[in-house]
C-alpha cells in the first residue's frame, strides 16, 4: 500500500536502451527518420542519469510527504479493484496535464522544466532529458490529493511510473501518424512533436501524458501540419553543450533578474509570471511570439488591392 | 547507499556510454554543409523572422554568419549539427578585432567562433 511493489521505469530501462540502439540504426541507414549528434545524445542520457540520482536524493521527502497525506484521507480505495485502477489512471494522467501545463506557463516552475526541451533533437533519448530540480521546484506536490482522496501512495506511483514508460515511445520522429482513433484520443510522436516544437505557432501547446483529450478540453491542442515541420529546442536554444549550465541556466536567470528587480511586483512577475515576462515587455513571451506570428501570416496571405 | 543500488547506477554509467558510443560510432547527426548565400538567408527567416537584415556576412569555413539589422548584430553559428541565433548591438560585435584569422564573439551563453579572410573585420557588406 506504501511502496510499490516493482517499478515500471525500472522495468523498462532494457527497453529504453534497446529502442534507442534501434532507432539510431534505422536512422543511420536511412530506414526511418532520426538523427543523432553525439554530444546532444551525451546530454540527454546525462540528464536521465542525474535525475535517478536527485530523485534518489528527494525521494525521502516526497516519499515522507506522501505517506503523512494519506494518513489523513478521505477514503481508503482499495488497490485490488479495477475501477479504482481506471479512476487513477484518469486522474493521474489529468494532474500529468496540469503539472505540465503550469511548468511550461509559469517560469518558476519553467526553470525546472525546460532542461527537457533544450535538445534541438526529437530523438528517443530525448525522452529521458529529465530535470534534476523538480523535487525542489515541488511540482511533486500536485500529486498529493490523490493520496488525500485515498489512493494508496503505491498505486499512485506505479500509475506515475506507467506514464513516464508511456510517454518514452513518443519522442521519436520515426513514427509519422498512428490510426486516427489513436490521435483522437491518446498523446502520440505527432502530438507530442508540436509539444517540442519552437516554432511561434506550435508554442505552449499539448501538455498530455498519456491522453490527449485533455488538449482537447482545455483548448492547449494543436495539430502537426506538414507545412509547416516542427523545429526543435528553445525559442532561443542553448549557446553550449555544458551540463550544468542546461541544467541550472533558467534559474540563473530568475536569480539575476530578481537582483536587478526594482519592485516587488517586479520580483512576482519574474519569478511565476510566463517564460520571458519582463516589466517593460521587451522580452518575448510565448504570448507575443504567436501574436507576432500571426501579424506575419496577415501580411503574407494578404491579397493585394485590385 | 546499498548494494542494488549501487549496482543499478553502475549499469546505467555503463548503458549511457555504450549508448554515446553507439551514437559517435554509427553516426546520425544531420548534415550541416558550409553555408551558402541561400541557406544563410532561409536562416536568418527562421531565426529572426521580424527582422530585415540589410546585408549579410558568411564565415569563410561556412560554419555561421552575422547579418546587419540597423544597429543589431544578427549572430547564427553552428553547435553540434544545428545553429543557434543571437542578437548583439552592432557597434560591440564590429569592434572585435580578429586574431590569427578567428573572430571570437561573446553574446550571452555563447562563445561563438568564426573563420575571417585575412583578418578583416567588420567586412566591406557589413560596415
Amino acid at each position: 500500500m506504501l511502496k510499490p511493489s516493482f517499478d515500471p521505469v525500472q522495468l523498462a530501462i532494457p527497453f529504453f536502451v534497446l529502442a534507442i540502439v534501434l532507432e539510431i540504426l534505422l536512422g543511420r541507414f536511412g530506414k526511418a527518420k532520426a538523427n543523432y549528434e553525439t554530444r546532444d545524445t551525451a546530454m540527454s542520457l546525462t540528464m536521465g542519469l542525474g535525475s535517478t540520482v536527485a530523485g534518489i536524493l528527494f525521494g525521502g521527502v516526497i516519499f515522507a510527504a506522501t505517506i503523512w497525506v494519506w494518513n489523513h484521507r478521505i477514503f481508503t480505495i482499495p488497490m485490488t479493484a479495477v475501477w479504482a485502477w481506471v479512476a487513477v489512471f484518469l486522474l493521474e494522467d489529468l494532474t500529468y496535464y496540469w503539472f505540465h501545463r503550469i511548468a511550461h506557463e509559469r517560469r518558476f516552475w519553467w526553470a525546472s522544466h525546460v532542461n527537457h526541451h533544450t535538445s534541438t533533437h526529437y530523438n528517443l533519448s530525448t525522452a529521458l532529458r529529465q530535470t534534476w530540480t523538480g523535487g525542489v521546484a515541488g511540482t511533486w506536490l500536485l500529486w498529493l490529493p490523490l493520496s488525500f482522496i485515498g489512493f494508496p501512495p503505491a498505486m499512485v506511483a506505479i500509475q506515475k511510473g506507467v506514464s513516464l514508460v508511456y510517454q518514452f515511445w513518443i519522442h521519436t520522429e520515426a513514427i509519422k501518424r498512428m490510426p486516427r482513433w489513436f490521435e483522437a484520443v491518446f498523446n502520440t510522436p505527432s502530438h507530442h512533436r508540436v509539444h517540442h516544437a519552437r516554432n511561434a505557432r506550435y508554442l505552449d501547446a499539448n501538455y498530455a501524458g498519456i491522453l490527449i483529450i485533455w488538449d482537447r478540453l482545455f483548448g492547449t491542442f494543436i495539430p502537426e501540419t506538414d507545412e509547416e515541420p516542427c523545429r526543435y529546442g528553445t525559442v532561443k536554444n542553448l549557446g553550449n553543450f555544458n551540463l550544468l549550465h542546461n541544467v541550472f541556466h533558467e534559474w540563473v536567470g530568475i536569480g539575476r533578474d530578481v537582483a536587478g528587480a526594482k519592485s516587488p511586483r517586479e520580483v512576482i512577475g519574474y519569478v511565476f509570471g510566463p517564460p520571458g515576462w519582463s516589466p517593460n515587455g521587451s522580452r518575448d513571451t510565448s504570448h507575443t511570439l504567436k501574436a507576432k506570428w500571426r501579424a506575419r501570416m496577415a501580411r503574407e496571405t494578404q491579397t493585394p488591392p485590385q | 547507499m546499498d548494494k542494488a543500488l549501487l549496482i543499478q547506477l553502475g549499469g546505467s554509467v555503463v548503458a549511457v556510454a555504450l549508448l554515446v558510443a553507439v551514437a559517435a560510432w554509427l553516426g546520425a547527426a544531420r548534415p550541416t554543409p558550409p553555408l551558402d548565400a541561400d541557406a544563410a538567408r532561409a536562416l536568418l527567416a527562421v531565426e529572426f523572422p521580424d527582422h530585415k537584415p540589410s546585408s549579410v556576412w558568411i564565415a569563410a569555413d561556412g560554419a555561421g554568419l552575422i547579418a546587419r539589422a540597423r544597429d543589431e548584430a544578427l549572430v547564427i553559428w553552428r553547435r553540434g549539427d544545428g545553429y543557434v541565433a543571437r542578437e548583439a548591438p552592432w557597434s560591440a560585435v564590429s569592434a572585435v578585432r580578429p586574431a590569427k584569422g578567428r573572430l571570437a564573439l561573446r553574446v550571452g551563453d555563447g562563445r561563438p567562433v568564426f573563420a575571417v579572410s585575412d583578418d578583416v573585420w567588420p567586412p566591406r557588406e557589413l560596415a
